[in-house]
């Protein structure tokens, strides 16, 4: 290595330094940690004791960590291919040409700057069974709305609806890439006589999958973590450990919270995690592979 | 190069700077002039922790060399997040009765004998039962600040405009009363003779009023008992069973908030509850116009043995393991402990008083209703939780049986025996 290029590793070394000590101190080191925890027996306070393969060995027999994981899958398998789906018809909408568009555009991406626990708090009103817009509005064509948040088929679907509400920032990200599909394209594609549907299907659908893979993978990795609306819709009095009635919103994000934290299970919780970290590995790398099939890159 | 090394040096600035910000955090120990602080984090909330900010207050002006600040923190995960940390972010908090072996075990808890037997305080004055909860393996680490008994409230204009003189005493009335005290407009209902049962205390007290246990006397659970199971039947059979779930849940879904003047029970949405003491503070804030009474809760009519069950908690104080003030925490706890601050304190938050000396205080006189939860404290039926280590894990699993049981989707039978497969685990 001549003078220079050590010179000049240790200069981009030295710019990357606020990060990599960042990720050292506060996230490799607890992953570190956790690697090591979830083979023992610890309770956050006294020191842990070395159990092996227990805590894996113990989900197997756990049927709340079964709920939990067939919970979560549940709201990213049906929340996720919902909120893409919506969005890419929204922004569709958004990429018509009439007037006042920068307006729809704003009033769109809108929900997704409000702090999620607010707009939990405000959902958790807006589906009251008795009392909620949302019954409200169904009940304008003579049906009775469900008791969203107390009936366990329902309470998923709630938080799924209420995830749908944010689907202005995919929307947004879509409406980017359908302004960068090239308008010679549609015009050949005209030309050649595509009605609408032709040429969404033969012309925007593919250049938008890679953006779709990027949203679908995100959107994957961030459904297997939720944590927030479940646990803010299921707190009680004193926050006492939830999963909603039936721990039909017994996530898996709060199942290793609640194991962590209330509990005092943090070997069981750091083993929870890990596995979490692996499902959700194996899920992505399915779709990567998926991907092949069905994203198209550049022309 | 240079600019790699300034760089550097920079950067080893700035490690520094953190190292010493972490090392600060929270080290402000007052060892210098001036008062130490000690940080009180409570679980009371709204007109409760204005009433705990008083006597802090007074506290506060009774010397010099303490100052206490009062934090409200009405949330258990937080409180228990808080104590797992090298440096305590509060010097003392309370809980409950239940509790105490759970975090004792864990090392959570500072023992408090030490702090005792320096000062000679008499313990001799607490009611017994509830001073036993606060020891684990022989050492004490809480001390009792409160006692709360569970009773039947009944809404007296509800129960007349029903055509029923008294409020029932046996478990076979309070069936025919809910009967009574429920309506319908079409397959909606509009009032309930009884509901939220499912709520933890409530349906523990009434296990026990059917005559359950749900600790044998080593400490071990017992969900699953005739008694356990008879009373979880009462409540299906005169709910849900009767009403249809759906149609309960949709009507308690409207309820408001506990802590209310929206309280279901406050405006007249349900007839009867079991609650505890606190209501002869709660309701004259939130509901001063609200018709009410007070009854011991119902017995089995073959049972009479039964008569006067009722549940008793406790609230504690308690030092963490991680306080960075302990000896001061302990002469605040001390104070609170104290016959003038203890009534004071329990007369605000209509609280019955955890000492014995204390129970047939005058002050207590102008609480409407009062005297009956602090009569029912005297009862050869009054019962308690066992403080075990997996306390949390129990409550856990019975809150959650209780659910399945309310929105019948198991019998009773069913939820309390999944429930003592569990308990096996409990360690």
């Amino acid at each position: 290595m001549s003078k220079v290029t050590a010179r000049r590793q240790l200069q981009g070394l030295a710019f990357a330094s606020p990060w990599l000590i960042g990720f050292t101190l506060f996230i490799g080191g607890p992953i570190a940690a956790s690697a090591f925890y979830s083979f023992t027996d610890f309770n956050l306070f006294q020191s842990p004791d070395f159990v092996g393969l227990d805590n894996f060995r113990a989900m197997l027999d756990d049927e709340r960590f079964t709920r939990s994981l067939l919970n979560t899958l549940y709201l990213t398998v049906v929340g996720v291919p919902l909120g893409l789906g919506l969005a890419l018809l929204v922004a569709l909408a958004l990429n018509a040409d009439v007037r006042g568009r920068a307006l729809y555009r704003a009033v769109v991406y809108l929900p997704t700057i409000i702090p999620i626990v607010v707009a939990t708090y405000l959902w958790r009103w807006l589906l009251n069974a008795q009392y909620g817009y949302v019954n409200r509005i169904i009940g304008v064509f003579g049906v009775d709305g469900p008791t969203w948040l107390e009936d366990p088929a329902w309470t998923k679907p709630a938080v799924v609806l209420m995830g749908l509400w944010t689907v202005g920032g995919t929307a947004v990200i879509y409406l980017a890439a359908l302004q960068d599909v090239p308008a010679e394209r549609y015009e050949a594609a005209a030309l050649d006589g595509a009605g609408a549907w032709a040429r969404f299907r033969y012309v925007t659908w593919p250049a938008l999958t890679p953006v779709t893979l990027f949203q679908l993978v995100v959107g994957v990795i961030a459904g297997m973590q939720i944590f927030a609306q479940p646990y803010l819709l299921t707190q009680s009095r004193l926050n006492q450990a939830a999963g909603g009635p039936d721990d039909s919103l017994l996530t898996y994000g709060t199942y290793v919270f609640q194991n962590a934290f209330v509990h005092l299970k943090m070997g069981y919780a750091s083993a929870l995690g890990w596995v979490l970290f692996l499902v959700t590995m194996a899920i992505t790398a399915v779709l990567l592979l998926s991907s092949r099939r069905w994203v198209h890159y550049g022309s | 190069m240079e600019v790699a090394v300034k760089l550097a040096r920079a950067f080893l600035a700035a490690g520094a700077a953190l190292a010493l910000l972490a090392g600060c955090g929270g080290s402000d120990d007052g060892s210098g002039d001036g008062p130490t602080e000690v940080v009180f984090s409570y679980l009371w909330a709204g007109a409760e922790a204005q009433a705990l900010e008083q006597v802090i207050a007074d506290f506060n002006a009774s010397q010099t060399k303490i100052r206490v600040k009062g934090v409200s923190n009405p949330d258990f995960q937080k409180q228990l997040a808080a104590m797992s940390s090298g440096k305590g972010s509060f010097d003392i908090s309370d809980h409950f009765g239940n509790g105490v072996g759970a975090w004792a075990s864990k090392g959570i808890l500072a023992p408090l004998d030490e702090y005792i037997a320096k000062d000679g305080f008499d313990t001799a004055d607490f009611v017994p039962s509830a001073l036993e909860q606060m020891k684990y393996e022989g050492k004490t680490y809480s001390m009792p600040i409160a006692l709360h008994t569970q009773m039947l409230l009944y809404n007296k204009k509800l129960l007349s405009e029903a055509g029923i003189a008294a409020p029932p005493q046996t478990t076979e009335e309070w069936a025919q009363a809910i009967a009574k005290l429920t309506k319908r407009d079409g397959d909606k209902l509009t009032q309930l003779g009884y509901a939220n049962a499912e709520i933890g205390t409530s349906l523990t007290t009434l296990g026990y009023a059917f005559g359950g246990e749900w600790f044998d006397g080593s400490g071990k659970a017992t969900p699953n008992n005739p008694g356990t199971v008879a009373a979880a039947k009462f409540y299906v059979d005169n709910v849900p069973g009767k009403y249809g779930v759906g149609a309960v849940r949709t009507f308690t879904s409207g309820f408001g908030e506990y802590a209310s003047p929206q309280n279901p029970f406050y405006v007249g949405k349900v007839a009867t509850v079991i609650d505890g003491e606190w209501q002869a503070a709660f309701i004259k804030k939130n509901a001063p116009q609200l018709e009410w009474g007070v009854a011991p809760i119902p017995y089995p009519a073959s049972r009479p043995d039964l008569e006067d069950t009722t549940q008793v908690t406790t609230s504690t104080l308690f030092i963490p393991a991680n306080a960075q003030h302990k000896a001061e925490a302990w002469e605040f706890m001390k104070y609170l402990l104290g016959k003038e601050a203890m009534v004071k304190f329990s007369h605000a938050l209509a609280n019955l008083p955890a000492r014995t000396s204390l129970l047939g205080d005058p002050a207590y006189a102008d609480l409407p209703q009062f005297d009956a939860w602090l009569q029912a404290l005297k009862s050869p039926n009054a019962k308690a939780l066992a403080s075990t280590p997996w306390a949390a894990q129990y409550s856990t699993d019975l809150n959650s049986a209780f659910d399945d049981i309310a929105q019948m989707r198991k019998t009773p039978e069913q939820a309390l025996a999944a429930v003592a497969e569990k308990t096996g685990s409990y360690e």
